[in-house]
């Protein structure tokens, strides 16, 4: 399969955008889309929990799945000399830091 | 319903595990003159797996999603219930680590497609690591809370 000379530049900084846009989702609960598991019914938007719990992960994976997307297909318009310098260690540097964080923002759980 | 899913989500992560786990091994511990039953699970051809992990991955991630919806209502409640704050924190930590598994598949597809760049190796072997320490997070956490509630309880 043949890939465009943009696609390292996409697949990069989409690696390393999603993970701060999921991290930021997650915080801000800004969640595309909610589901009710107990109903079987999805919401559009952040919805309050009825007759049962409600899921925002789906919502949190959607809105930064759609946010990484632009900034990614943004960055891969970039000259060829800019794009050249970009760190491919950054896909893999942002999701590590991003995971950390959420060992940090969830020690409640473990420190009960 | 829920339960052949499980099954099949099990079945699949055992795959997805068996196959990031003998790509990082060969990058990460690699050996030139394969020698008995460790050589030889040393020095794989890394390269042949990328594609299946990523199928495998992507795969196994929807049918996850799919169980989850039933493990808020049937499993979550009970844990919580239980005060085992330790183990839906695990949980937590599996659904987010999953997440941000997914949005380096791209990358990791790049830099694994042949032939190999020697400028990007460190990026390459730093990938599968991540890829790697997410699957085995993921599948033993999964393993565990499936013995805690129990099968058909």
């Amino acid at each position: 399969m043949t890939v465009t000379r943009s696609f390292p530049v996409f697949a990069v900084v989409f690696a390393a955008a999603y993970a701060l846009a999921y991290l930021i989702c997650v915080e801000k609960n800004y969640a595309l889309l909610t589901y009710h598991p107990a109903i079987y019914e999805f919401g559009l938007g952040v919805e309050k929990a009825k007759d049962g719990p409600a899921m925002y992960w789906f919502g949190w994976m959607a809105t930064s799945g759609i946010a990484a997307s632009v900034i990614a297909l943004a960055a891969s318009w970039l000259p060829v000399s800019l794009a050249r310098r970009l760190w491919s260690g950054w896909s893999w540097a942002v999701p590590v830091a991003v995971m950390v964080v959420f060992c940090y923002l969830l020690r409640s759980y473990f420190l009960r | 319903m829920f339960t052949v899913l499980l099954i099949i989500h099990g079945l699949l992560a055992v795959a997805l595990l068996g196959a990031i786990t003998h790509q990082a091994v060969s990058v990460w511990w690699p050996e030139r003159k394969p020698a008995g039953f460790v050589g030889r699970y040393r020095s794989v051809p890394a390269t042949s797996y990328a594609n299946a992990i990523v199928v495998l991955y992507l795969v196994t991630a929807v049918l996850g999603a799919i169980v989850y919806t039933e493990y808020r209502v049937v499993v979550r409640v009970v844990l919580e219930q239980l005060d085992m704050w330790k183990t839906n924190g695990v949980f937590e930590l599996k659904e987010h680590f999953a997440a941000v598994g997914l949005g380096v598949l791209p990358a990791y597809w790049y830099y694994w497609r042949a032939p190999l760049s020697g400028e990007h190796a460190r990026t390459r072997a730093m990938l599968t690591a991540l890829l790697a320490f997410v699957v085995w997070w993921n599948f033993l956490v999964g393993h565990v809370l499936n013995n805690v509630r129990g099968f058909g309880s």
